[in-house]
């Protein structure tokens, strides 16, 4: 069957008084991967909430022709009828999961299959499910506990329970953002041979080398508009670069940054941070740091990869002085680092290193304070009176283009790479301005960034490295590592296991993180 | 010591234990849904104030327990309406309906009867044998119609919360409200409906307590919708167990009277009386620290 043709035309989306679509057209035909682009709070995560009718409309039209017409949904079009919520399925960027039920009762969850007075026949859900997991091969174990399964799985639990649900057009935003490479890889597979088998299929992403290799359809949003949306061809897929110059103007309305490259380093640059044997045992009783050893000389920016969950987050957070049980000595500028016991002890430390967590919501943010706090947060007693605070929130704003430039607004308001540049710019901003400076850890800190925010960022790790800093970036992104990093260090169960120049393909640094021994 | 061994003293824990029951299932019923409930209290009070009237005025203690188990669904409606619609904090809603109980019930009883204290006797139901021995206590505490139904509500329950579409939707309801209603579910009916079944079986529990004493006195629940919470805290806000913690509370109730008997003339015999108090901290303090807690507890679908 046929996925439903999905003509959104010139609609227009706000929240309070911030326009998030100002006039966006787009038709997503069923048989290809449709790629939405754009940089971040251009309005793509709320088109596909606009298609998929949660977002609240004030003008225009969502048409949805499926042969068994479900006509047209005008502006305001509250409530959102039952069969629109079973023909078209979302996979948002926060999983919709009930992290306490089992996989297969979130499957369930909104079209459960009933026996008798209104009981659960999950036999019956169960038979459907293994039907839908054998044709698609998507994978899930029913049983498990859904906070137990790895991001992959819950992902695919989500894909599954779309098309439990029988929808025929799935709408998904960033999906790869929380997925290793092989596991991207995969998903498109699947999206692709859905696509095949004629569902509409729409990603929203940040990666413009998903789109080169496997959607037939692209469309650039900017600024809240819909700016660029034509097929890709066969042709075009195989000389992606014009392509690529061509999307990238579009999404930044004009000429792409240079890309960043890694400051000259000095051959006989004196080391500034030295780790030696790093042992960290978390309440399990695991070794989640394992003798862990590395150098960083000034100026160099060294680079960590490796599969998630192998010591990167304990690592910034032991050399941030977070992880008080950590073993092993940490020395900065030639004197160890002193144990962290006080508040005072960590603000000392906090003046020499900058840190970045990986999880902005956990580590980072404050959602409920406003951008300005968040951008000056840990500076209390430190700036000098309201209105040299006010310039410095505004610098810090304009320095890293956040979206929209309005310090009063709610960190939580803002998308997800708007917050990340309040995150990175506090700590690199922060720490150029220290007279004690002499490192900056950086845990993911392009995740979910778009490319011309990326590219600040990246410009700001640079000249952090140029001012004689030493730099130490944590990232799932390897073209990332590979850009910016003088060396790349491979991280696997909590020990640096190989050292790799940055030119090294992606098979050879994937081949490490797995721990294979003769990469 | 033969008598913390008897019939009686079972008859004793039973009996005690039924109004805790009640309030803690009906707890579990709330919370699961996502509602903070600590107005179980006034439900109780309330319950027991229009059991005890409708009986007086009309002689017929169904009728009295029919009107009960409504105003206890309406009180638990209320709150959800401010909670859920209104979205007043729970904890200042649950304070209010627990002021609002026992202001109103107090209100009725000078108005109804002109007492500051209590009703006149009512004729309650009446099963099961007379008599003073062990065996006729017991037989007259199960034979009771209210233990009945709230027997059958313990036993539902989990059964209900477990294996149903609509107890599926509850418990999503209570777990993640936002992933409940992305999926198509009204997270506000689901929590309304979860709530009226609290506020039906908790005013159970308010029926049981008059029916027992014949009569209403002001202030009558006495803490035991707060106890009730404790109870389904302490069991992870599971039915089954937090019946089972209200048994033991009644149990430890039921001793302290049978001990006082014993030891009225030492100087422990007050030190007795605390005894299920002392209980109920002792293993809150102990417990897991909010282990098995809805994660969507006092939470809502779109902020």
């Amino acid at each position: 069957m046929r996925g439903p043709v999905m003509k959104i035309e010139d609609i227009a989306v706000r929240y309070g008084d911030c326009w998030s679509i100002r006039s966006a057209t787009i038709t997503l035909e069923p048989g290809v991967i449709h790629a939405i682009l754009g940089e971040n709070g251009a309005g793509k995560s709320t088109l596909l909430k606009a298609a998929a009718g949660f977002a609240p409309r004030v003008a225009g039209t969502v048409r949805i022709e499926d042969g068994r017409g479900f006509g047209a949904q005008d502006a305001a079009g509250d409530p959102k009828p039952q069969a629109w919520t079973n023909a078209i399925g979302m996979v948002h960027q926060h999983f919709m999961l009930v992290s306490a039920f089992t996989a297969l009762e979130n499957l369930v969850l909104g079209s459960e299959p009933t026996g008798s007075f209104g009981r659960l026949d999950l036999a019956k859900a169960r038979r459907e499910a293994e039907a839908l997991m054998e044709t698609t091969g998507l994978r899930v174990n029913l049983d498990a506990r859904t906070s137990d399964l790895a991001v992959g799985e819950r992902q695919r639990l989500e894909i599954l329970r779309v098309l439990y649900r029988g929808a025929r057009a799935i709408l998904l935003d960033e999906p790869t953002a929380v997925l290793s490479p092989l596991e991207a890889e995969e998903l498109y597979t699947t999206l692709g041979a859905l696509a095949e088998g004629g569902a509409t299929i729409a990603v929203v992403t940040h990666r413009m080398d998903e789109v080169l290799r496997f959607a037939g359809h692209v469309t650039i949003m900017r600024r809240g508009r819909t700016v660029l949306s034509r097929p890709i061809t066969a042709d075009e897929r195989d000389h992606p670069k014009r392509l690529e110059d061509e999307l990238t103007r579009a999404i930044m309305g004009g000429e792409p940054p240079p890309e960043a490259s890694p400051p000259a380093l000095a051959e006989d640059a004196e080391v500034a941070l030295s780790i030696e044997d790093l042992v960290l045992v978390d309440a399990a009783g695991k070794r989640v740091l394992d003798g862990l050893c590395l150098a960083v000389k000034k100026g160099e920016i060294v680079g960590i990869a490796g599969i998630e969950g192998n010591g990167q987050r304990e690592l910034v957070r032991a050399v941030a002085g977070l992880e008080p049980g950590v073993a092993g000595s940490i020395v900065l500028g030639g004197a160890r680092l002193p144990a962290v016991r006080s508040t005072e002890d960590l603000r000392k430390r906090r003046r020499a290193i900058a840190v970045v967590h990986e999880d902005r919501h956990a580590d980072g943010l404050m959602l409920d304070a406003t951008v300005g706090d968040n951008l000056v947060l840990g500076e209390l007693g430190q700036i000098d009176g309201p209105a040299a605070e006010a310039a410095l929130i505004k610098r810090r704003i304009d320095r890293f283009g956040v979206n929209p430039p309005d310090a009063a607004r709610r960190a939580g308001e803002l998308s997800g790479g708007n917050q990340q540049k309040v995150v990175v710019g506090r700590a690199l901003d922060r720490i150029e301005a220290s007279p004690e400076r002499a490192l900056v850890v950086l845990g993911q800190p392009t995740r979910g960034v778009d490319v011309g925010a990326a590219a600040t960022i990246h410009g700001a790790i640079v000249a952090a490295a140029e001012k004689g800093l030493a730099v130490l970036v944590v990232s799932a992104d390897l073209g990332e590592l590979r850009r910016l990093a003088h060396r790349i260090l491979v991280l696997h169960r909590g020990r640096i296991v190989t050292e790799l120049p940055p030119t090294s393909s992606d098979d050879v640094i994937g081949r490490a993180m797995l721990g294979m021994e003769d990469a | 010591m033969s008598s913390i061994f008897s019939l009686t003293m079972l008859a004793e824990s039973i009996r005690i234990a039924v109004p805790y029951t009640c309030a803690a299932i009906g707890g579990v019923w709330a919370e699961r849904a996502g509602v903070i409930q600590i107005g179980l209290e006034g439900i109780l009070l309330t319950g027991a104030f229009t059991a005890v009237a409708v009986t007086h005025a009309t002689n017929s203690p169904t009728l009295g327990l029919v009107a009960a188990i409504a105003a206890g669904v309406a009180l638990s409606l209320g709150h959800g309406q401010l909670t859920e619609r209104a979205r007043v904090h729970a904890v200042i809603s649950g304070i209010a309906l627990n002021l609002f109980a026992l202001a109103a019930t107090r209100m009725g009883l000078r108005a109804l009867y002109d007492s500051a204290s209590n009703s006149p006797g009512i004729e309650a139901y009446r099963f099961g044998p007379t008599g003073a021995t062990g065996g006729a206590m017991l037989l007259r505490v199960l034979a009771d119609p209210v233990f009945f139904l709230a027997l059958a509500a313990v036993a539902a329950t989990p059964f209900l919360l477990q294996r149903t579409r609509f107890g599926l939707r509850v418990r999503a309801a209570g777990e993640n409200p936002v992933a409940a209603a992305s999926v198509g579910i009204a997270v506000t009916r689901v929590r309304l409906t979860a709530l009226a079944v609290s506020g039906a079986i908790c005013a159970l529990g308010g029926a049981h307590l008059a029916y027992d004493q014949q009569r209403f006195e002001s202030g009558m629940s006495a803490g035991r919708g707060f106890i009730a919470l404790a109870a389904v805290v302490v069991s992870g806000w599971r039915a089954g167990r937090a019946a089972l913690a209200c048994l033991a509370f009644g149990t430890l109730e039921a001793l302290q009277i049978v001990l006082q008997d014993e030891v009225r003339k030492t100087a422990i015999g007050d030190l007795i009386q605390t005894l299920p108090y002392v209980a109920t901290l002792l293993v809150l303090a102990l417990a897991p620290r909010r282990a098995g807690a809805p994660e969507g507890l006092g939470k809502h679908a779109a902020d």
